[in-house]
């Protein structure tokens, strides 16, 4: 058997009244993968930040070879070789990808001061370990602030690699990153398993943890409930665990509703600005479609300007009318909202109570001629009964919900307004596996109240379960227009990719 | 990526604004500059630049130094609020101390004593904010009222006789033709730009750019963020011995314009206001603006309010800048 690196018995952690970690049990083994397993809120983000000293325990023993060690700051976990990728990114902005790679280890000249010229040559080299898979604007001395989400989680990983740590915790690491990225970082982790490693993988990708990891550990509301070795054991075995009883992924399927004949809702054509080239296309009343491709290929872009948050050149048609929107504003009084992918930043005040952050846009509604405070109470308990909303009370801050949790409340405080046009930017990345299902079963409910929705997500198996219309979207262009028997992930897969001639390998995996 | 189409001053230029914000400040500093020495009647006369240097750097430097502390601060995150009141406090201590010449030991004791106050004003603004995690704007405004009233308190009307020996050494010392004000100046900025080169400057940029993201990644936050306010504190002290061997008296209210200078100078220098972006070579550059602004109103004859108001303008149009340029060009975020 492999010797243990790290062991942490039973860590706790409470942030106020709520119970974030109760028992923390994990195993860490050098030269092998461990994955730690469990829906959102059930305590994998505070057990690594635990770990890595980012938070200091309420409770239970951390031992780093066999020794009993309590780290208060990162630096000294970082200094006995204990690194994590986090989830919420660690990187500065106002700081170049060399920099923010070498923070706090810097190389330094012989007269003590840092060796700018070496920090970029070594950085360099570190990024060849992903080449191909980004573009040619990052480079060692690009600011971070000019980064796309996944080049900056490039940045956070090599950033942990660089200092060599002994016990390497990937939280959600790859949630931001493409196919291509994700094989980059699997190299770089059985490289580092090689060389006899401890590594932890958090994801909720099931096909991930099965293709990298050898244990896995589960937890459940803030619990170590299992462990099972991958090899032995199956993805129904695991999510089973996570949740504790079987939940289908998919909803139930296809409204069976023929929409050539519906009335056309939005009608978008020729739409460009900074990062979108002709962007046309066509929705009808009640339709669910959704936008594919790789990622950064301008759907968040394309939401957003169809929200009026960018300047657009081209037509955009709504409900019959040509609209020129200038601000969210426009939109929200056109019954159009829009569900944002980065939560922390775009959709919620953190600090605000759970009940505030719900009625952040609906103020207007119970304002004649006294704001009526009771209404929208009950309406805001209303939402999150529906919502299944798991939380202490309405007042709490958002800052105490866990990550799904948090994200419900962004979906609901837009569904107290009935939107007509419902755009969501990848609203399930770093979502679990229940709180999708949930989410997934809300959409249908929404469609067949006769909303229409605009759906991207980076997760092709959730276009494929939930769409019966996908836009496939590449460099700011609407590459294809998939529905139907059209409508297979191969397809998807082919035009993401940006191929544009039907060659052998695509008319195999079409027809096999 | 270098832009290869781009000829090489335009590529010093970007790299100007992009990497070191100095942009704006060295147009203003070479406008003003110049629109001052057109402004002087003998300019033409030889030796009179060379005197105009000499008067106006060493009336200058407080301003500067204490512009350096502010920046710093800024730089990490933070605001000072009180590094006037700490000059006002330093300048009353010499100005009732220091006057004679009899006893030189007791004299270099009492400058070490305004140097330490600093030090400790600095400490105590850092532990309140840094450490205890109060918000910089209210903790250093109600500090700038104690040390403001602490001045008050020692010299309650002006007075105070510094020397003459002490004071014609500071105005009149010169090495190698250059006045000694300018000396500190450029001492200032050699030591900054050994600090930048380093942990310190790396791990200030760092802080100012995203304190929690510098904290997962070992940086020492808090410490960082303390010593900013010490080292603001330390420059105000420093402004407050140069002030008075300026003025050759105290007055307790003598450091309360500085406030305002330091964050103006520090903003028309490109020092971002939300912290991590700037250099403290342009901080020096906003210090010789402002006295350059100060020097074309008062050449002009104009009433010292047009002083506050270009003043005021000026931070209103710095903060605003970019925001209308990009207006203009018909961008949104």
């Amino acid at each position: 058997m492999k010797s243990i690196v790290l062991y942490t018995e039973k860590i706790e952690k409470r942030f106020g009244g709520v119970i974030a970690l109760r028992e923390g049990t994990i195993e860490v083994r050098s030269g092998e993968v461990l994955a730690l397993v469990g829906s959102n809120g059930s305590g994998k983000s505070t057990l690594t930040k635990v770990t890595t000293g980012v938070l200091s325990s309420d409770g239970g023993t951390i031992f780093y070879h066999d020794e009993p060690v309590t780290y208060t700051n990162p630096m000294a976990a970082q200094r006995a070789g204990i690194m994590a990728v986090y989830q919420e990114l660690s990187l500065i902005p106002s700081l170049t990808v060399a920099q923010n790679i070498w923070l706090a280890n810097e190389p330094k000249t012989k007269f003590g001061s840092i060796d700018e010229k070496t920090m970029n040559e070594k950085t360099a080299k570190l990024l060849t370990l992903f080449t191909g898979t980004f573009q040619s604007s990052f480079h060692p001395e690009a600011y971070v602030r000019d980064l796309p989400p996944d080049e900056r989680q490039i940045v956070e990983i090599l950033k942990a690699y660089s200092r060599k740590p002994d016990v390497l915790i990937l939280d959600e690491a790859t949630a931001s990153l493409d196919s291509k990225q994700v094989s980059c970082l699997f190299d770089l982790v059985q490289l580092l398993k090689s060389e006899n490693k401890g590594l932890v993988f958090v994801s909720h990708r099931m096909d991930e943890i099965f293709r990298i990891a050898d244990r896995a550990v589960i937890l459940r509301n803030g619990k170590t409930v299992g462990e099972v070795v991958l090899s032995e054991s199956n993805e129904d075995e695991v999510v089973n665990m996570m949740v504790g009883s079987t939940v289908s992924l998919t909803r139930a399927l296809s409204s069976g509703i023929d929409f050539t004949d519906k009335e056309s809702v939005l009608t978008v054509e020729n739409v460009a600005n900074e990062r979108l080239s002709g962007v046309s296309f066509d929705i009808k009343q009640g339709e669910l479609v959704g936008i594919g491709g790789l990622r950064g290929q301008g759907q968040s872009t394309l939401l957003h300007t169809l929200f009026g948050n960018n300047r657009y050149t081209g037509k955009i048609t709504l409900f019959d009318e040509t609209l020129t929107f200038d601000h969210p504003k426009d939109a929200m009084d056109h019954g159009v909202a829009l569900i944002p992918g980065d939560r922390a930043t775009e959709g919620l005040l953190l600090l605000r109570s759970i009940f505030e952050n719900l009625h952040l846009p609906n103020w207007a509604k119970y304002s004649r001629p006294f704001l009526k405070v009771k209404s929208a109470y009950s309406d805001a308990e209303g939402v999150s009964q529906q919502l299944n909303l798991v939380m202490e009370s309405l007042d709490s801050p958002v800052s105490s919900l866990s990550g799904g949790n948090a994200q419900k409340v962004v979906i609901g405080k837009w569904l107290l307004r009935n939107p007509q046009l419902l755009l969501l930017d990848d609203p399930t990345k770093g979502v679990d596996v229940g709180t999708k299902s949930e989410f997934y079963k809300l959409l249908g409910k929404l469609q067949q109240s006769g909303t229409t929705i605009l759906f991207h997500s980076s997760d092709e198996q959730e276009l494929l379960d939930l769409c019966e219309r996908v836009l496939v979207m590449q460099d700011g262009k609407v590459k294809a227009d998939l529905s139907g028997d059209q409508l297979t992930e191969s397809n998807l897969v082919f035009h993401s990719m940006g191929a544009t001639n039907n060659n052998n390998h695509y008319e195999e995996s079409t027809h096999a | 990526m270098p832009e290869r189409n781009k000829s090489k001053i335009a590529q010093w230029w970007r790299n100007l604004n992009v990497r070191h914000s100095l942009g704006l400040s060295l147009i203003l500093l070479v406008l003003t500059t110049v629109l001052y020495f057109i402004l002087q009647p003998n300019i033409a006369r030889s030796g009179t630049i060379t005197r105009l240097l000499t008067s106006n750097f060493r009336t200058w430097l407080p301003v500067i130094l204490v512009t350096i502390g502010q920046a710093i601060v800024i730089l990490g995150g933070g605001l000072d609020l009180s590094n006037g009141s700490i000059v006002s406090v330093g300048n009353v201590i010499l100005a009732l101390t220091v006057t004679t010449t009899d006893e030189p030991g007791k004299n270099m004791l009492m400058v070490l004593v305004v140097i330490a106050f600093g030090l400790v004003a600095g400490l105590l603004n850092g532990f309140f904010t840094a450490y205890l995690g109060l918000q910089p704007v209210i903790i250093t405004f109600a500090s700038s009222f104690v040390y403001s009233g602490l001045a008050l308190l020692l010299l309650p009307s002006p007075g105070g006789d510094i020397p003459r020996e002490y004071t014609s050494v500071y105005r009149s010392t010169q090495v190698l033709g250059i006045p000694l004000a300018l000396i500190v100046i450029v001492l200032a900025i050699l030591i900054w730009s050994f600090f930048r080169q380093r942990k310190y400057g790396r791990f200030l940029f760092a802080v100012g750019g995203n304190d929690k993201a510098a904290y997962t990644t070992g940086v020492p936050v808090t410490w960082m963020k303390i010593s900013t306010y010490v080292i603001s504190g330390l420059l105000a002290s420093l402004a407050a011995i140069s002030y008075t061997l300026l003025t050759g008296s105290g007055l307790s209210s003598s450091g309360n314009d500085m406030t305002l200078a330091s964050i103006t100078g520090s903003v028309l220098g490109g020092i971002s206001m939300s912290g991590g972006a700037g250099s403290v070579i342009g901080a020096v550059f906003g210090g010789i603006i402002l006295g350059n602004i100060r020097n074309i109103i008062s050449t002009l004859k104009l009433d010292s309010w047009w002083r506050t108001l270009v003043n005021a303008l000026l931070i209103v149009l710095v903060l605003a800048g970019p925001g209308l340029i990009n207006l203009i060009r018909g961008k949104k975020k």
